[in-house]
């Protein structure tokens, strides 16, 4: 059942999809599920990942440290859920603190991909993304830093849409990169995420990076005819049955009736460089509140350091050591400016680069993941690891929107998704074009 | 350059395990972003907004959100208005 489709029943009807759901939820064994927490409001079930707020749920972001912790309030994207006839129900798994590609950093556990249970689900919004395309959710909320709703979206085939940096409020979202963090809808297809997005964009006072500025709700036109640029050096950057997926949709939206233009970028190295001194900088600074005083967990120690020290080295996971220790390292004296200035910088050249693109075209199309959804255990190295991200993380550097849906599959039967990317505020475009695309792949059959 | 892995665990406040391993994931991530060197940054600003049009302001008045003792609650350890910690004065 769609989420439009959802949206249309009784609330006797919507009551009992919430049991059925539950006892999926139950039956299942992907783990996309932390809990099946219920908000107890009326309205369709909405998934949400475990770093947004719902009040007097708990929130953990997938971390020791902040197990037993419960939200005194609820996100604003949640209040707003409640206003457009949805509720929150189930909270979904996720790499802990959002930081990883797979949902395995997770403190409860990897969620499985169900469509196949050797390979990941994606992440950070793994389980997320792993509910929707499991048939255990109508549709759930996420949240992308660096591709963390769309390459989840990709990898399960659904879709994903990370949203205008300011256009969703973050206000009960647990902060991971302040300058990169956007929550956003994972759906079974394009008018479902026009749908939730609508539900939970806008202006709100609680969040001093939220755009003030008019919004229009999406309707979708997917008759209209735009200029799409293909960035021509990404294509030689994936394997051979994304490749062939991306020239099959360059081919649908040619025989749309679509201009498609090719650019080229500067590539994606610079992306992620710029992207993993950036994020983990902000992160560093974002996770020093977790010190065992105000939240969660705390490991008592003989004094108030030892406390800070034991609470923080048993609370957080490796991955997210990692990183703290690497943000750490680019915001100290003597290589502030060699990195974290010098990414800031690089920044300006990549949003840059994005505009000259966009004096052109109305969207562009890339890949969202080098390959479709890899099996446990292929990828070990951290650096490996961040390098798959290359396709979605400049899209967070540079503030833009995109939306990741299905587009074909590969020759073991995985999902692949594709992304378009579009101007600043510019959702509609995003959701007209993507609709335009979902007709003519007909992905679902 | 050498990562000084004792010294990165203090900044950070918490110890890691396998310090070695570590180290040596942190030191190839730091090799890899030393790409950015290939960019001409030079007149570029050194600050960067990503929200389009930058941050807004607002007047700075004081309101009540009401959540103060909802969060106490949720705190390890809290009793009246404030959150206990151990000793911090011999």
């Amino acid at each position: 059942m769609t989420l439009k489709e959802a949206l249309n029943l009784s609330p006797e009807e919507q009551q009992s999809l919430k049991s059925e759901l539950k006892a999926k939820i139950e039956a299942s064994d992907l783990n996309a599920y932390i809990d099946s927490s219920d908000d107890g409001c009326g309205g369709v079930p909405i998934a949400i990942k475990d770093n947004i707020s719902v009040k007097d749920w708990d929130v953990n972001c997938a971390s020791n440290i902040l197990k037993g912790y419960k939200s005194p309030y609820s996100a604003t994207v949640i209040e707003n859920l409640h206003r457009g006839g949805m509720s929150a129900f189930g909270r979904t798994n996720m790499d802990e603190f959002a930081m990883g590609s797979t949902t395995e950093t997770s403190v409860f556990g990897k969620t499985l991909n169900p469509h196949d249970k050797n390979c990941v689900p994606g992440g950070s919004s793994g389980g997320s993304a792993a509910a929707v395309g499991g048939g255990l959710a109508v549709a759930a909320l996420g949240s992308d830093t660096g591709g963390s709703i769309r390459q989840p979206a990709a990898f399960c085939g659904c879709v994903g849409m990370k949203p205008t940096y300011g256009r969703v409020s973050r206000y009960g979202l647990v902060a991971f990169s302040s300058s990169l963090d956007q929550i956003g809808p994972i759906t079974q297809n394009v008018e479902d995420a026009a749908i939730l997005y609508d539900a939970i964009a806008g202006h709100d006072s609680h969040d001093s990076t939220s755009a003030n500025i008019e919004y229009k709700p999406t309707v979708i036109d997917s008759d209209r005819k735009m200029t799409v640029a293909v960035i021509e050096n990404y294509l030689e950057e994936v394997d051979a049955p994304t490749r062939k997926a991306m020239e099959e949709s360059i081919e649908a939206l040619k025989s749309a009736g679509h201009t498609v233009v090719y650019k080229k970028m500067m590539g994606t190295k610079y992306d992620i460089s710029t992207y993993y001194i950036v994020a983990p900088a902000e992160a560093s600074a974002n996770l020093s509140r977790f010190d065992g005083i105000r939240y969660g967990n705390r490991i008592e120690g003989d004094n108030l350091e030892e406390l800070y020290l034991k609470t923080r080295t048993e609370g957080f996971g490796d991955e997210v050591k990692r990183r703290i220790m690497l943000g750490n390292f680019v915001l100290s004296s003597g290589y502030y400016d060699a990195y974290y200035i010098k990414a800031q910088k690089v920044r300006h050249l990549i949003k840059n680069e994005y505009e000259q693109i966009f004096n052109e075209a109305d969207l562009i199309l890339s890949p969202v993941t080098p390959s479709a959804a890899f099996e446990f255990g292929t990828i070990n190295d951290p650096l490996e690891m961040y390098k798959s991200d290359m396709f979605t993380l400049s899209i967070n550097l540079a503030g833009l929107p995109a939306i990741s849906l299905p587009v074909g599959k590969d020759d073991r039967g995985m999902p692949i998704g594709a992304q378009f990317i579009a101007k600043h505020f510019d959702e509609q475009s995003l959701f007209d074009g993507a609709s335009s695309l979902e007709k003519i792949i007909n992905y679902k059959g | 350059m050498e990562i000084d892995i004792e010294k990165l665990e203090k900044l950070s406040n918490l110890k890691v395990q396998n310090k070695e391993e570590i180290a040596h994931q942190l030191q190839d991530i730091l090799e890899y972003v030393e790409n950015l060197g290939e960019l001409d940054t030079d007149a570029i600003e050194s600050t960067f907004s990503t929200l389009e049009g930058g941050t807004p302001v607002r007047e700075d008045v004081p309101v009540h959100s009401g959540v103060a003792q909802d969060v106490l609650k949720q705190a390890p350890n809290a009793q009246d208005d404030y959150f206990i910690v151990p000793n911090i004065i011999e």
